[in-house]
């Protein structure tokens, strides 16, 4: 009876972040299966460690530092893990192609791009750059919560979101301008 | 001369690599003074950073209209079945012992609240807070879909509702206990096509809005106290509004701060 309640309680904190928490998985896979699986598994251990949520009202941060974790695990064999992460910065030519003290330009070519171009290049970043740019960009979290959520310092959130952006910048330049996706880079370093 | 200007050179282009990874805390305003003072003074003489602040800023709001995917109904049956069928770990269920944050709460306040309110007052607020754990009270500087369901509520008159012809087959977003579904509209919020549900809660009028999820999410203040306190709530005069996210929609409640119910006494399952 009390494990019923307990499950009730769990599906009513957990139910409505449920198409959110799919949304940042599906933006992670590769697939929409293991998108689907990531979410399975993220609610899985959820309920195993129920018992531990220390604040019912942060649930989604809960849920994603959950899903975090599950992806490391099912991409830590991933060569991506271990690639290079271009590492762009602001003198990179062709950012200054659309160069400009406003935002003009630029802002018409990322208004102008669906969102499945959005997503299609948010997908091609190195997997420590789209988390942060999905984290802090599109579900809203503060570089504390980012960094809490990734186990991450504050430093770390802020470095990694400059450098993310920048590439999802000249990925969105490129594409605008027919290049394609092709992940480019004018200098290479680890991803920090 | 040459030497001195190379030196210069070399010294700003140093400076200029190292700030790179700052910017993104300056388009964020998450650097402190003495960061923000030395991005600004590199920022006057650096059209690159200019730009690419500019670009961050631009990207962050295309970022932030990104809809939410929907999860497929089969995989909401699929995740039923799952937790359905998985063991009772819980041993301590975090309902029955609700950790307070109180920093969180007490930031989240109205600031003249924690300020101007004397012992006794803030006692039982803390009391009331401890025992049904609920969003904290945010300002809402005249957030579009608030200042709309404000004055929507405002406009209704109890004794003038429109008329309902059979409630039983309406569906009120999140039912509440001990409340009673007296009349529904259409009405629009946030620029949206809205619903609006009106309740009876006692002797108080409650109003619960369904509106787009895209509204709901529209404003960071908004999206920052649902990702972190799992909803939105504000005040304005005698009256409060409660913002949550519900199954593909957005829920917005409103009624008389004293009569409003805290967020675990909704419903939100069947939403």
């Amino acid at each position: 009876m009390r494990n019923a309640q307990n499950k009730q309680e769990f599906d009513a904190l957990t139910r409505p972040w449920r198409d959110r928490l799919f949304s940042v998985a599906q933006r992670q896979a590769r697939s929409r299966e293991a998108a689907e699986d990531w979410t399975q598994e993220t609610l899985l251990r959820a309920w195993r460690d129920f018992g531990q949520l220390a604040d019912q009202v942060a649930v989604y941060a809960w849920l994603l530092k959950i899903l975090n974790r599950v992806v490391a695990d099912d991409v830590r064999r991933d060569a991506r893990r271990h690639q290079l992460a271009p590492m762009l910065t602001t003198g990179d030519a062709f950012l200054q192609e659309q160069a400009c003290t406003s935002s003009g330009p630029f802002e018409q070519t990322v208004q102008t791009q669906g969102n499945e171009q959005i997503m299609t290049a948010i997908q091609a970043l190195p997997d420590n750059f789209r988390q942060v740019v999905l984290l802090r960009d599109i579900e809203g979290f503060n570089y504390h919560q980012v960094g809490q959520i990734l186990d991450i310092a504050q430093g770390t959130v802020m470095s990694r979101l400059s450098r993310g952006r920048r590439l999802l910048a000249s990925l969105l330049i490129r594409a605008e301008s027919g290049d394609g996706l092709a992940a480019t880079s004018t200098h290479s370093g680890k991803s920090t | 001369m040459n030497d001195l200007n190379k030196t210069e050179t070399e010294r700003f282009s140093e400076l200029h690599l190292e700030l790179q990874d700052w910017l993104a805390g300056y388009v964020d305003g998450e650097l402190d003074d003495h960061r923000t003072a030395i991005i600004e003074a590199h920022l006057a003489g650096c059209k690159a950073c200019c730009a690419d602040v500019a670009h961050q800023q631009a990207m962050s709001r295309r970022l932030h209209d990104v809809p939410v995917t929907r999860m497929p109904s089969e995989l909401h049956k699929r995740l039923d079945d799952a937790l359905a069928g998985a063991p009772d770990h819980p041993s301590q269920v975090p309902g029955t012992t609700f950790r307070f944050n109180l920093r969180q709460w007490l930031t989240g306040l109205y600031h003249p609240v924690v300020v101007g309110a004397g012992g006794w007052a803030v006692a039982l607020m803390l009391a009331g807070l401890l025992l049904f754990p609920d969003a904290s009270i945010i300002g809402h500087d005249h957030i579009p879909m608030v200042s709309d369901v404000l004055a929507d509520y405002q406009k209704v008159d109890l004794t003038d509702l429109p008329a309902l012809g059979n409630t039983a087959e309406v569906l009120v977003p999140a039912p509440l206990a001990g409340g009673r579904l007296l009349a529904t509209w259409s009405t629009s919020v946030g620029g949206a096509p809205a619903q609006a549900f009106a309740m009876r809660l006692g002797n108080s009028l409650v109003v619960q809005y369904r509106i787009s999820e895209h509204v709901l999410f529209q404003n960071p203040d908004v999206r920052q106290a649902m990702a972190t306190m799992g909803g939105y709530r504000t005040r304005e005069n005698q009256l409060e509004v409660l913002a949550l996210p519900i199954k593909e929609a957005g829920l917005l409640v409103v009624g008389p701060a004293d009569a409003m119910p805290a967020t675990n006494e909704f419903d939100l399952k069947s939403a």
